[in-house]
């Protein structure tokens, strides 16, 4: 019996797949971006609710945490949660649209030169891109310069 | 038919937190653009304890709580089922993920309601 018979589950990549997946376009480094906040959101998130339980031990408890965070490291890691909050999300709007069919175009003979799906939507992309850029800096700029 | 069920509602719940997280960041990290108070104010404990006493608060938070750690560990769950794993270990990595998610939906739930029946003064 041949033991690298593909099965349901020994042909994955896995990690090496998100490393390296061959030609690398924009899409895919959204894609790399989209997994990375993600992860360290869910992360974050559930740091900051089991954080946020110290007002249970009192005022003083919870006065010194915050204290804590209005420090300038604490400033920046916000920060960066927010920058990583607005990507995923903007990000997470454009797969949305794609998921469901949207801004596509419509299905064509492929006649060359090809035109993919992925080339019709990426003005849209570089739209969200740019909106999700915009947001990022005017949120440092509000949380750095109140 | 399972799985896009739960692929639909990773879906469904994008709206309510894009809403919930907005307003939770506009209140606890941009107060002093939405609301005129510095964030210190925003965070100090006889405010938050305030604000936490609210109805539409306590429901909203739970319900941001569910939809996020929904939203966060089935997205979590597919980025480790992407992995090469036998259907065993891939049932212990769902087990996992689930029994995490109802704790800290657990705990978060409790925090919300002990800030809504906290006794001020007493």
């Amino acid at each position: 019996m041949n033991s690298n018979k593909p099965t349901a589950y020994n042909n994955r990549l896995g990690i090496k797949g998100w490393v390296y997946a061959g030609k690398y376009t924009f899409e895919r480094y959204l894609y790399l971006g989209h997994r990375l906040t993600g992860m360290g959101l869910i992360a974050y998130m559930l740091l900051h609710i089991i954080e946020t339980a110290n007002r249970m031990r009192g005022v003083e408890a919870w006065e010194g945490l915050m204290g804590l965070f209005a420090s300038w490291p604490f400033k920046i890691i916000e920060y960066l949660l927010f920058a990583a909050a607005v990507f995923h999300a903007l990000n997470g709007v454009r797969l949305l649209m794609t998921e469901l069919g949207f801004f596509l175009g419509k299905p064509k003979e492929p006649v060359y030169p090809y035109s993919s799906s992925i080339k019709r939507h990426r003005p849209l992309t570089y739209i969200i891109m740019a909106l999700a850029g915009l947001i990022i800096i005017l949120g440092g700029s509000s949380l750095f310069f109140p | 038919m399972r799985e896009t069920r739960l692929w639909s509602w990773h879906l469904l719940v994008i709206p309510i937190i894009i809403v919930l997280l907005g307003a939770h960041f506009a209140v606890m990290h941009y107060a002093p653009v939405f609301y005129g108070v510095s964030v210190e104010e925003a965070r100090n404990f006889e405010t938050m304890i305030e604000r936490g006493k609210s109805v539409a608060q306590l429901v909203l938070y739970v319900l941001l709580l569910a939809a996020a750690l929904y939203h966060g560990l089935y997205g979590l769950r597919g980025i480790i089922r992407e992995l090469p794993m036998s259907p065993a270990l891939g049932k212990i990595v769902d087990t996992s993920i689930i029994g995490l998610g109802l704790f800290i939906f657990a705990f978060g739930t409790y925090v919300t309601w002990w800030t809504f029946s906290f006794k001020i003064g007493g």
